[in-house]
């Protein structure tokens, strides 16, 4: 019989964005069935084809779970992403509102030291994305074992609206690529913040199920 | 009568699987059973989404066998068809019978 080993492991970003989407009562089953035809496929033929095999199941796989975990609780999956809509709306909003604070208080300074100001002003970016982040968190962290579910939903309605911008803007001027990809940051970086708490959620868990 | 009480078509398939494997029904030998005899792909995500359902609502039952090295020390989990499950079948077939006595379905496929 060819060794584990030999046959390689199957791909382990698959694994992660499956456990991702998994109930973790399911997970091992899952895990298993899927390593053990992973084993068979790659004996019979070879890791490359196995490998493949294993990415079309991990994409099938999340698509299924993304589907069934949402009819399970539409509504309190709906109630979570409205609620993270308006959150989102709100602390978006903060960064931008505490640099016209500041700047309006300290205009004399900001005059001397523009570029001190241009810094901040490049600062801008990173502070809408830690605040998405914090509403991927906030949502994830009010309906558990549905984190990736609620926030992608999120993050899928973002994009659709900031799609919508975009094509309502391209018809009057062209766009940078850049600015169009940094455009859908926030939706991703709501996303990351469900994926967080998944993770934490999923290893405090194993850790109480192993003492 | 409620439509719980009948199975989709999906639901149907999984099920008549579990009924032909008997003993061991588990995710994989579910999934190669539905490739192999519908000749389409399943995801195991599909599989296990389905028996979940059919779990809550009292047509499977499932328990954890031994882990095994091949799985990398996991353990399969086996699943069977309970009484209701079979009733929920039975009615499901019959329905599809009753809807299709009397249709000439060759002569149908001739023309699609």
């Amino acid at each position: 019989m060819t060794s584990q080993a030999h046959l390689g492991q199957p791909p382990r970003l698959a694994g992660w964005f499956i456990h991702r989407f998994t109930a973790h009562e399911n997970a091992e089953s899952i895990f298993g069935d899927l390593l053990e035809e992973y084993s068979y496929l790659a004996s019979k033929s070879g890791v490359t084809f196995a490998r493949r095999w294993y990415w079309r199941q991990t994409v099938k796989t999340i698509a299924h779970l993304f589907g069934s975990s949402y009819r399970a609780a539409p509504w309190s999956t709906t109630a979570a992403a409205v609620g993270g809509f308006l959150l989102h709306k709100f602390v978006s909003g903060l960064p931008d509102k505490l640099l016209s604070a500041v700047t309006d208080r300290y205009l004399a300074f900001w005059s001397t030291h523009f570029n001190a100001y241009i810094w901040v002003l490049k600062a801008m970016m990173p502070a809408h994305l830690v605040a998405s982040l914090f509403v991927g968190c906030v949502i994830a962290l009010a309906v558990k074992g549905r984190e990736m579910v609620a926030t992608i939903t999120l993050a899928l309605v973002l994009c659709a609206l900031i799609g919508s911008a975009m094509v309502w803007v391209a018809t009057r001027s062209p766009l940078g690529i850049v600015w169009m990809l940094g455009s859908f940051a926030d939706p991703f970086a709501i996303v990351v913040g469900g994926a967080i708490v998944r993770t934490r959620r999923s290893a405090a868990i194993t850790l109480a199920k192993h003492g | 009568m409620p439509s719980r009480d009948y199975l989709g078509e999906f639901e149907h398939i999984v099920v008549l699987a579990l009924m032909r494997l008997a003993d061991r029904a588990y995710g994989v030998t579910v999934r190669q059973e539905i490739e192999f005899r519908t000749k389409r792909e399943v995801s195991i995500g599909a599989i296990y989404a389905t028996l979940d359902r059919l779990e809550s609502k009292g047509f499977v039952k499932s328990h954890l066998g031994d882990p095994t090295p091949e799985r990398g020390g996991r353990s399969k989990r086996f699943f069977h068809v309970t009484a209701k499950g079979v009733a929920a079948v039975t009615r499901t077939q019959r329905a599809f019978q009753s809807m299709s006595e009397g249709l000439d379905l060759g002569f149908m496929r001739s023309y699609s």
